[in-house]
């Protein structure tokens, strides 16, 4: 395809747009969608389009389109096929059997029955809107991720692209902020703030200049929402920000992205290549009088990065640490100018919400919490990937009905939500809504969308140790509270796990927990013990149990498990013995073997490769 | 050990061994030092070469790893240090020579001409102002750093920062970059940096040390990254890296002493569903407890090939 002119002013673009539109209504041929992105990616997509696009070429079809687009979201079974206008999924794909399905489906029309997805029961489901994984899914945001290839800008303009930010330009900007208030959009970030109030304090706010960040830092553990939107449709994100800073009155605008996704920083960054090149960046926009430049910062590693405040040091060229609020950044912000700053979720909100009207929008979700939300479902369930549903759906049906249940036949025990800042939420709450306030009631928080399912093989004093030691490892180390009341809470914490009772210790974890909360200096601090607490609401048996049984119920902390092997069902393979690191495995072939619990580091490789169970641990 | 000055040479001979000691040098350890033998009933000689003691200190506005206020911490114990009975400045003199044994030195200081009576000057400042050739305080002559280092690092470097503007904002990218090129931070292109875009060395260095992209060692030919996020940790992650540690011999940070791979945690990549995940060099893979051992052999002998990117990606 001829690279796009320049445009000069709103009617061209709306012929362009009208012609692209057109052209894609007129194709009447089939789209085999391979969906990549980095996880699709690692799992072999790569193979896949290449066995695709030599299946096509070797059966000389012509209407045929291929399409390498990002993730569609179900990441548990990629590397996949979608096949367009059918929706027919192959998931799970071995590269080898893609010219059986060019030959079959996309020629003939037949569906290769043995490839499909299929229930426990055995029976196969050809259509990807009719999978369970997807059946309650309300794809507004990623639904059009299989529609284009988000390397291209005529992908996106076909698709009514760049539609809502001329429908601004036709609105006065305190128009366009009332429209985005009265959707009732909640940032995606975390907190969860009103999104139009926000950007009303920074269009009132005085100053020559203003500024706008897109916020994709992602530090979460667990999370991959933005990666996936920013790799998969970066155009809608782009517009966002378009919408957005003619609203606010911004003239310069910043994406910030983690470094550890370079897939969708190039991806962002050929984006604003395409706009930059057709004229949607830059001195006087289409004729508008707006002028707007955007910039991408790669961030360096560092979760705290993610607040605000933190942020903006570190695009002014310092250590990301965060400061004191007031001044909100609305007030004084990037350089002390008025700066908005929302999620890259966020920002794709607004495109939509300008596209649709905000009185469709609000009719999404509930009353307080509108539109949808984009969570990654991973851990031990059994579907993991990145999942749309709207506001309100109630933990069961995340769990239990789009993620399939907890893989290899496992107990559910717990859901974290909310990354470190979040809560474990444990099975007597399974019914509960999913939105800002019920999450947060129940000691979670709704958070940027992570969440991670736990079965009984986790340990919860383990948990709240790790976000303990994650967080003290991301603490800026600013202020005391933060700084030196997790590494007293890793230190209580690591106690526990050896199973050492020293009295009083869970007594002065929560009174570690509640002047953190109260003197920290910024939400990580202030978030920081919800974890400890939550586990603590919702398991303290199992922190008794390491403290008075000294057991580690769920086989997870090493000082308190030892491994043995059963004197029955060992038949001598010998394989344990040679996988052992530390050769703690001694007996000759053919009869059992014996565990030297001397020098036995208890990696717990002999339990994973012993093919007959023999190896136990109490 | 016993301190003499140059005036007092004539205790020479005497061999009884002296309750008093000297200390070289008065950065932060010196006056410490110098401080808990005063404490302890030691005479104390504290020599330093400068005009005023405290070393580096004093320009650095965090101390590591704590990141208290170093002046905080620093300016205490200057003002412990010269109203001690027990110790005695000595600065603007250099150590010229060192005779004698253990508990018996004959030490010979060189004082610089101060010209200014220490016991009575207060330090004002007033002299400086009103001084016509002195008039603007003398601050030593920054060294260009170039001349340190070799040309072509010098055209590596300049190369980096002509790609983004020359001011803090680039700080951080200009440090990616670089970190890229040279696969860690040398400490002659930290300087030059900071003299380049004009940003303090402190800010530089505080910097480079606060984000994880940054190393300061030289790194080996080959990274592993182990993810640790929260979705590959409830999957076994912390044994993988148990494993891997096991295996390579080396902690998080380190590189095996070939020079072959870096071990380095990271916090999660956004390839959750895929978890345990381990990133080699640019490629991800799905390591399930045991399943290192196989995969650095695959890696060593060439086997392992990197997953082709989709052909739709521009680079
Ligand atoms: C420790 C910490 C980490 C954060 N990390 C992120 C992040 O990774 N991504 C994000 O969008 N917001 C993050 N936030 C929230 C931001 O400070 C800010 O509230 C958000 O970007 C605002 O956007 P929103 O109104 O669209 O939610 C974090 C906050 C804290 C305290
Ligand atoms: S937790 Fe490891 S990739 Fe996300």
């Amino acid at each position: 395809m001829s690279p796009l002119k320049k445009i000069s002013s709103v009617k061209e673009l709306e012929q362009l747009i009208d012609r692209l539109e057109k052209e894609k209504r007129g194709w009447k041929g089939k789209t085999i969608v391979v969906p990549g992105g980095t996880c699709g990616n690692a799992r072999g997509a790569g193979n896949i389009l290449k066995a695709v696009n030599e299946a096509v070429e070797k059966e000389g079809l012509k209407d045929v389109k291929v399409r390498a687009t990002g993730c569609i979201g179900y990441c548990s079974q990629e590397p996949m096929i979608l096949i367009l206008p059918e929706r027919v999924l192959y998931p799970d794909l071995d590269p080898a059997r893609v010219l059986e399905i060019v030959q079959k489906t996309v020629k003939k029309g037949k569906i290769v029955e043995e490839l499909l997805w299929k229930d426990p029961a055995g029976k196969t489901i050809s259509k990807m809107e009719e999978l369970p994984y997807y059946n309650k899914q309300k794809r507004m945001i990623t639904g059009n991720t299989e529609n284009l290839d988000p390397n291209s800008i005529s992908d996106y303009l076909a698709i009514g692209g760049y539609r809502a930010y001329m429908k601004a330009l036709n609105m006065t900007p305190e128009k366009v902020i009332e429209e985005v208030k009265s959707s009732g959009l909640r940032g995606r970030g975390g907190a969860g703030f009103s999104t139009g109030m926000k950007w009303e304090f920074a269009r009132k706010a005085e100053g020559d200049i203003k500024y706008i960040i897109c916020n994709g830092d992602e530090g979460d553990p667990g999370a991959f929402m933005d990666r996936n939107l920013l790799e998969g449709s970066p155009h809608s994100v782009l517009e966002g920000l378009l919408i957005g800073a003619y609203a606010i009155g911004a003239s310069k605008g910043y994406l910030y992205i983690r470094k550890e996704y370079p897939l969708a920083v190039r991806t962002i960054r050929n984006a604003l290549t395409q706009i930059r090149d057709i004229g949607l960046l830059g001195e006087n926009i289409l004729g508008s009088g707006m002028s707007f430049e955007l910039e991408v910062y790669e961030g360096a590693g560092a979760f705290v990065c993610g607040e605000e405040t933190a942020l903006m040091a570190s695009i002014e060229g310092r250590a990301g640490e965060p400061r004191p609020r007031p001044p909100f950044p609305a007030q004084s912000g990037l350089w002390e100018k008025p700066t908005n700053i929302n999620n890259v979720k966020s920002w794709a909100n607004v495109t939509l919400i300008m596209n649709k009207g905000a009185d469709w929008y609000s009719k999404v979700g509930t009353e307080t919490s509108t539109g949808t939300m984009l969570f990654s479902l991973v851990g031990k369930s059994n579907n993991s990937g990145l999942v749309e549903v709207p506001m309100g759906i109630t933990l069961k049906e995340m769990i239990f009905d789009i993620g399939g249940g907890i893989a290899n036949g496992n107990k559910f025990k717990a859901i974290q939500t909310g990354g470190p800042s979040g809560g474990c939420i444990p099975e007597s709450l399974l019914d509960l809504k999913i939105d800002y306030d019920s999450l947060t009631k129940a000691g979670a928080m709704m958070g940027s969308g992570g969440m991670i399912v736990m079965d009984d093989k986790t340990c919860m004093v383990d948990v709240a140790g790790y976000f303990v030691k994650f967080l003290m490892d991301e603490s800026c180390g600013k202020c005391a509270p933060c700084r030196e009341g997790l590494v007293q809470m890793d230190i209580i914490l690591e106690r526990i796990k050896r199973g050492e009772d020293r009295g009083g210790d869970i007594e002065l974890l929560e009174e570690l927990a509640s002047v953190m909360k109260d003197a920290s200096l910024c939400a990580l601090g202030q978030t920081a013990p919800n974890p400890i607490l939550t586990t603590l609401k919702y398991f303290k048996d199992e922190y008794e149990a390491h403290i008075i049984d000294k057991k580690c119920p769920a086989h997870v902390c090493k000082a308190l498990i030892t491994y043995s092997i059963d004197k029955k069902k060992c038949v001598g393979c010998t394989l344990c013995a040679t996988k052992c690191p530390v050769n703690a495995i001694s007996g000759t072939a053919k009869k059992p073997h014996t565990i030297d619990p001397e020098e036995c580091v208890k990696c717990g490789m002999c339990h994973d490769v012993c093919n007959f169970d023999a190896v136990e641990v109490v | 050990m016993a301190a003499i000055s140059g005036e007092e040479a004539a205790v020479k001979k005497n061999t009884s061994k002296k309750g008093s000691v000297m200390v070289v040098g008065g950065g932060i350890s010196g006056i410490q030092s110098s401080l808990d033998l005063a404490d302890a009933g030691f005479k104390v000689y504290l020599v330093d070469e400068n005009q005023s003691i405290g070393g580096a200190m004093p320009q650095l506005d965090k101390t590591f790893p704590t990141n208290d206020c170093s002046m905080c911490i620093l300016a205490p114990k200057l003002v412990a240090t010269s109203r001690h009975p027990n110790i005695k400045l000595m600065t603007a003199s250099e150590v010229k020579g060192l005779q004698g044994e253990p508990g018996n030195f004959v030490v010979t200081v060189n004082r610089k001409a101060r010209s200014v009576d220490e016991e009575l000057c207060t330090a004002c400042g007033d002299c400086v102002e009103i001084c016509p050739v002195r008039f603007v305080p003398q601050l030593p002559e920054e060294k260009d750093v170039r001349t340190e280092m070799n040309d072509e690092d010098v055209k590596k470097v300049d190369e980096v920062i002509s790609n983004h503007p020359q001011d803090e904002s680039s700080l951080v990218p200009v440090l990616e970059d670089l970190n890229e090129v040279f696969n860690h931070l040398p400490e002659m292109v930290i300087r030059y940096v900071s003299q380049v875009l004009d940003v303090p060395l402190s800010q530089v260095y505080n910097v480079a040390t606060f984000f994880t992209a940054f190393t300061l060692t030289p790194r080996g030919e080959h990274t592993i990254k182990v993810c640790l996020g929260t979705a590959c940790h409830v999957r076994g992650a912390p044994r993988v890296l148990d494993e891997i540690k096991l295996s390579l011999g080396i902690e998080p940070g380190e590189t095996t002493k070939d020079g072959m791979f870096t071990l380095e945690t990271v916090n999660c990549l956004g390839t959750c569903a895929l978890g345990p995940v381990v990133v080699m060099d640019d490629e991800y893979h799905m390591v399930t407890p045991g399943k290192f051992g196989d995969l650095i052999e695959d890696f060593k002998s060439g086997i392992a090939k990197p997953i082709p990117k989709p052909e739709g990606v521009k680079k």
